[in-house]
């Protein structure tokens, strides 16, 4: 096998990079606050990567789903302590303008990590999927 | 190098990365189980004196062979602050030693008992040396126009305020059994501690569950900002500098930070263009006397750090109203409120007493010195 190929080399920095930055951009204030990248599987209006960010005030959990593309605003977003369990809900627009609601469950793993998780499922009229975040 | 060996490269250089910090500096009870005692006796082989913790290597005969184990002790900061040095211990020597086994099942004991093997002579833990207050309170010392003076006046002895009478934070009136690193004795207990919003009770028993092993104190070195700092039994020395209205906090713990405190009636903002968006691990502070206290008042802290031992949680909207007062020249009370309504459903307060240790220069603690 010869040289390996340019994805290959960006999988390896990537990796590399990740290790070194996780101490860096520690945080231990709200779990949910953060930016958060990672997949909705199968979701054919706003492909299969999705970039989320997260704010808390102190009382509510306020954000945007692919903030500078898609702008979806987070409607409803909580978080459970019990379970550690994680919904939220945003209006967006499929291709032709159309409403679209997303509704995402999933629970909270690896609480005490920076690079802590989201993992569930996402759903709306168009379809529905695995749902997998990593705070960055 | 083909495809699958690069990844495995990329893979270990990560998960090696990823494994160095998790092993760095630990709190105590995360790594040793307290509950399971070990008693060992053997032949010093090697003594490394270092932060975060210093490790005395020994051989000790078993049915297996000779083995050596790993004896971890305090900070090497901590142990000189006690009196012991890098020549306390030599190779060759004979010693016991009692403690609490590793959880991992490793050859590695927390020593809380080490003795000369000979004659019995206890090396470690030292006998304590805590400070006397004099039987008679000695008066508060001021400064010309009246003040009370928050470290050494010109031309006395140097000092600096430690043995904090509590080493936790935990709100006043409260009474819960904790460790000296404010891991509870009943995890149960946890409500009880601060008001804590549902959020933040979950994230602090986690916090508590996990022993504290996640302390980024100990993790990654990350500084001891808001109250934490004056609960190090490294101590601190509060610096006036009179002239430019400022006072400088200087930690003997938290890899030697410092902080400063304006009295000249300042914004509580950064540089505009520099650090003015930019959060700090120990917010920014103003400060007034009223009578004969100092009051300060912090906000602009960051969420990068845990700002009590025992984890308590915080978020950026952390506000302290901190009060210093001199009562005598031995005794220092530090009060604060803490106004956080991210983590906590109403303000709360927590205080207690730092001594006075005069004619000491205040310990110098880098986390992860390498004495090198």
């Amino acid at each position: 096998m010869g040289n390996p190929s340019s994805s290959t080399k960006w999988s390896v920095v990537v990796l590399a990079a990740l290790a070194l930055a996780v101490p860096i951009i520690a945080q231990e204030g709200h779990p949910l606050k953060g930016s958060w990248i990672g997949v909705w599987e199968s979701n054919t209006v706003h492909g299969n990567d999705v970039l989320m960010v997260l704010t808390w005030d102190g009382k509510n959990v306020t954000g945007m789903i692919n903030p500078g593309t898609d702008n979806i605003k987070v409607d409803k977003a909580s978080l459970d302590p019990a379970g550690w369990k994680v919904h939220i809900e945003a209006d967006a627009k499929d291709k032709q303008g159309k409403a679209l609601r997303y509704v995402i469950d999933g629970a909270l793993q690896q609480l005490e990590m920076p690079n802590r998780a989201i993992v569930g499922t996402w759903q709306s009229p168009s379809g529905r999927g695995k749902f997998e975040v990593r705070r960055q | 190098m083909n495809r699958n060996l690069y990844i495995r490269c990329g893979l270990g250089l990560a998960l090696s990365l990823l494994g160095t910090l998790a092993w760095a500096q630990r709190p105590l009870s995360g790594k040793f189980d307290l509950g399971k005692k070990l008693e060992l006796s053997g032949i010093v082989t090697k003594v490394d004196w270092r932060n975060p913790q210093v490790h005395v290597f020994l051989n000790v005969k078993s049915a297996a062979g000779t083995l050596n184990w790993a004896v971890e002790l305090d900070s090497a900061s901590m142990l000189e602050l006690d009196g012991w040095s890098e020549e306390s211990l030599r190779p060759g020597e004979a010693i016991t030693v009692k403690g609490s086994a590793a959880r991992d099942g490793s050859r590695q004991v927390w020593g809380e008992d080490v003795r000369y093997a000979a004659n019995g002579t206890l090396v470690f833990p030292p006998k304590s040396k805590a400070l006397r207050k004099p039987l008679v309170p000695r008066p508060t010392p001021r400064w010309p126009d009246g003040h009370p003076a928050l470290g050494a006046l010109p031309g006395t002895a140097d000092g600096y305020w430690t043995e904090p009478s509590k080493t936790a934070l935990v709100e006043d009136g409260v009474d819960v059994k904790m460790s000296e690193y404010g891991l509870l004795a009943n995890i149960e207990d946890a409500a009880k501690v601060a008001p804590m919003q549902p959020w933040a009770l979950g994230v602090y028993r986690n916090r508590q569950a996990r022993q504290l092993r996640d302390d980024p104190l100990f993790v990654n070195c990350k500084p001891p900002g808001g109250p934490r700092q004056y609960q190090s039994p490294l101590g601190f020395q509060l610096i006036e500098d009179r002239a430019h209205q400022r006072v400088f906090v200087l930690l003997g713990g938290g890899n030697h930070n410092y902080r400063i405190i304006y009295l000249d009636g300042r914004k509580q903002q950064g540089l505009v263009g520099g650090d003015d968006d930019n959060p700090l691990y120990y917010g920014r502070s103003s400060g007034r006397w009223e009578g004969d206290t100092l009051i300060v008042d912090v906000v602009g802290f960051n969420e990068d750090f845990w700002f009590t031992q025992g984890g308590l949680p915080h978020t950026d909207l952390l506000h302290l109203r901190e009060r210093f007062t001199r009562t005598d020249l031995d005794t220092l009370r530090y009060e604060v409120q803490v106004e956080d309504p991210g983590a906590y459903t109403r303000n709360w307060s927590a205080s207690w007493i730092l001594k006075w240790n005069g004619g000491a220069s205040l310990p110098t603690h880098f986390c992860q010195n390498n004495r090198q």
